[in-house]
């Protein structure tokens, strides 16, 4: 029986992995905990799970693997707890908003030889799974770019801190820059090489501090482009949250891809509005049951710590560029 | 009105049959071969010219569609005749030149009638009249995305030619650089990049671009050579601040076609979009010209819209190759 625990409901996610880890064999949910005990009491009572009152009374409790849902600059203390403590780790993405802190957090894991995942879900995504197996099968030849959007509604419905500049770390472009750059690191096995990206602050203008929209261009080391678009520029009654697409550019042609399409348009007199529902598999079970079974293997997981730590490291430089104005380098520890 | 055509390929002809919409008489056509003119010129009643220069001397309008690079000198001639031009899009092959022709119309008192068709497609039309009605507040990133394959023409494929179209990010991507400067206003910033750069013999090409409005506005442009004939889509974004506008051509198309094909491709040399309307934009692009040449009423597109598409599109190709952002100089300026 593996044994994990939640860190902190901060993340609207967390929730979402409490009934990914019932429904998996040989999976004990031990118990949640958060720093806000209202929110953590609630959640853990609608779940009938069991509250810990303290992040150290969790981790003493011995889990094998905790998952951690913190706001994205507290990561960094819980990893140190856990990982002192040899247990290992789910971290939510961006896993850090500083580069010293991805770097720390990726160091101290490996120094305490506990396993480091980093909740990207979209590998997990059936088609994208089809696309990777496809491109390593040769079906594209090569590729020559892609034209990426991973965009959303203004994520405060979610949680208010999502638009904090020091707890999320910043706006649209902390939020959304990630996943893409993780797809397509993934996809071509090469690292981002220069980053270039323009922001403003026009959706939602009174309502916050940090950038809500952004256009990205980059260049991989092996020389393929791409362009992502972050912005929260869904309206707050788009039938869904938000998505992520992408076209991306071969030497035999083009192919689109909408990772989040696979939806019933719902229409209800009661909401006077179409909705969205979802029936596609679900990533982030895939991506549990993987932190699971890596726990259990005793193997690294298929997404690691490092692999979050060079989604910050391409975020950090859209943010630079934005400051300069330029293309910048993206260096790489 | 007497008009003359320079230009035999698909706008010559898409041009041709807009002209026969309206009280104009189209007296004659010129094109690289008798073979090409003559077609045409059979169908519309009219004359094939030997050059330019005989065409230009029997006119009061010379409509030029020919390729990019000549467009240069034939405006120049045309106005020094004080002729009324209307030109295609890219109005010149560099800023430069578009600067020399544009100054050159307004000293010589002619009209220069850029053929940026895609403001009169009815659906990029509608877009804009409700963005600057309001309706979706104020744009804050715009998306815009043209895609088709490579035009295939049989011989001296001169789109192809960097020299002489400028390649994607300028003889397609200009469509889209005009359209968000229309939606959004002057643009001061272009990055851009392309498959071509790094890959000059790839069998596709795509381009990338943002361009960064004084408004504060973002705009993202996508353009494909890159698709199986006869694909040709294009779709828009708009969001603003208030509302969001969409447009997609493959999922409002109001006929899909499922007929079994019987071999061979009939994709056309140079994809044109399509969807049924009850007059062509290329029509309606070219009755608003009639109407300006004939009645000086106001286009929805002028010489300097031309021009700083044109600027746009060389700042996207100077970007590509040097991997940075490229700040345009203000065209009042310029000038």
């Amino acid at each position: 029986m593996i044994k994990i625990g939640i860190l902190s409901f901060a993340h609207h996610h967390g929730e979402a992995y409490i009934s990914n880890l019932r429904n998996m064999e040989g999976v004990e949910l031990l118990g949640v905990t958060d720093d806000d005990p209202l929110r953590g009491q609630t959640i853990a009572a609608q779940n009938q799970a069991h509250y810990f009152h303290t992040y150290e009374d969790l981790l003493e409790a011995k889990p094998d693997g905790v998952i951690i849902c913190t706001e994205n600059n507290r990561h960094r203390p819980l990893v140190e707890m856990a990982a002192s403590r040899g247990i290992h780790i789910l971290c939510e993405k961006p896993i850090a908003t500083t580069l010293a802190d991805a770097q720390a957090i990726v160091d101290v894991c490996d120094k305490s030889g506990v396993l480091l995942m980093t909740a990207f879900p979209m590998r997990f995504s059936a088609p994208l799974l089809e696309i990777k197996a496809r491109l390593d099968h040769g079906d594209f030849g090569d590729v020559y770019c892609f034209n990426g959007t991973n965009r959303g509604e203004l994520p405060t419905k979610h949680r208010a801190w999502f638009v904090d500049p020091l707890l999320a770390g910043g706006g649209a472009i902390m939020d959304h820059t990630v996943h893409l750059v993780d797809i397509m690191r993934w996809f071509t096995g090469s690292e981002v090489a220069t980053m270039y990206a323009r922001s403003n602050k026009i959706f939602h203008a009174d309502e916050v501090e940090v950038e809500t929209g952004a256009l990205e261009m980059m260049t991989f080391q092996n020389g393929i482009f791409a362009t992502i678009d972050a912005s929260w520029s869904r309206p707050q009654y788009w039938p869904t949250w938000g998505g992520l697409d992408f076209e991306m550019v071969t030497q035999r042609g083009a192919v689109v891809v909408d990772a989040f399409r696979q939806n019933l348009n719902v229409y209800r007199h009661d909401w006077q509005r179409s909705n969205w529902a979802y029936w596609g598999s679900d990533s982030n079970h895939a991506m549990v049951s993987e932190f699971v079974a890596a726990i259990r293997e005793n193997r690294s997981p298929r997404v690691t710590g490092v692999d979050g730590l060079r989604a910050v490291e391409a975020t950090l430089a859209a943010y630079e560029s934005v400051r300069t104005g330029q293309t910048v380098q993206v260096q790489h520890t | 009105m007497k008009v003359g055509i320079v230009g035999a390929g698909s706008m010559g002809t898409t041009h041709a049959a807009g002209w026969a919409e309206t009280p104009a008489e189209i007296i004659g056509f010129t094109a690289e071969t008798t073979q090409e003119s003559g077609a045409l010129a059979e169908r519309y009643n009219a004359k094939v010219y030997p050059s330019f220069d005989a065409l230009l001397a029997n006119v009061d309008v010379i409509d030029i569609c020919s390729p990019t690079h000549l467009h240069h000198e034939m405006v120049l001639k045309a106005a020094k005749l004080a002729k009324h031009i209307v030109c295609e899009k890219p109005l010149a092959r560099t800023a430069a030149q578009a600067q020399e022709m544009v100054i050159a119309c307004e000293k010589a008192g002619v009209q220069l009638l850029v053929a940026h068709v895609v403001r009169f497609f009815p659906e990029y039309a509608l877009a804009h009249s409700a963005v600057l009605e309001g309706q979706i507040g104020k744009p804050a990133v715009i998306r815009l995305h043209r895609g088709s394959y490579r035009p295939k023409k049989p011989a001296g494929n001169w789109f192809l030619d960097e020299e002489k179209s400028g390649g994607i990010l300028m003889d397609l991507m200009i469509h889209d650089y005009d359209y968000a400067r229309w939606v959004a206003g002057e643009v001061e910033t272009v990055s851009a990049r392309r498959v071509t750069e790094l890959h000059p013999d790839a069998p596709v090409d795509y381009g990338l671009a943002i361009l960064d409005h004084r408004s504060g506005a973002l705009s993202h442009i996508a353009g494909a050579w890159a698709y199986p004939p006869p694909t040709f889509r294009t779709s828009l974004e708009v969001a603003g601040d208030r509302g969001l506008i969409q447009f997609d051509s493959d999922g409002t198309a109001p006929i899909q076609n499922l007929i079994l094909k019987t071999g061979g491709s009939d994709a056309p040399d140079v994809a044109l979009p399509s969807s049924p309307v009850s007059e062509s934009p290329y029509t309606t692009q070219i009755k608003e010209f009639y109407g300006a040449l004939a009645e000086g009423k106001t286009t929805r597109v002028s010489a300097t819209d031309g021009l700083a598409a044109v600027q746009i599109a060389e700042a996207a190709l100077e970007s590509a190759h040097t991997g940075q952002p490229v700040k345009l100089q203000p065209l009042a300026e310029a000038s």
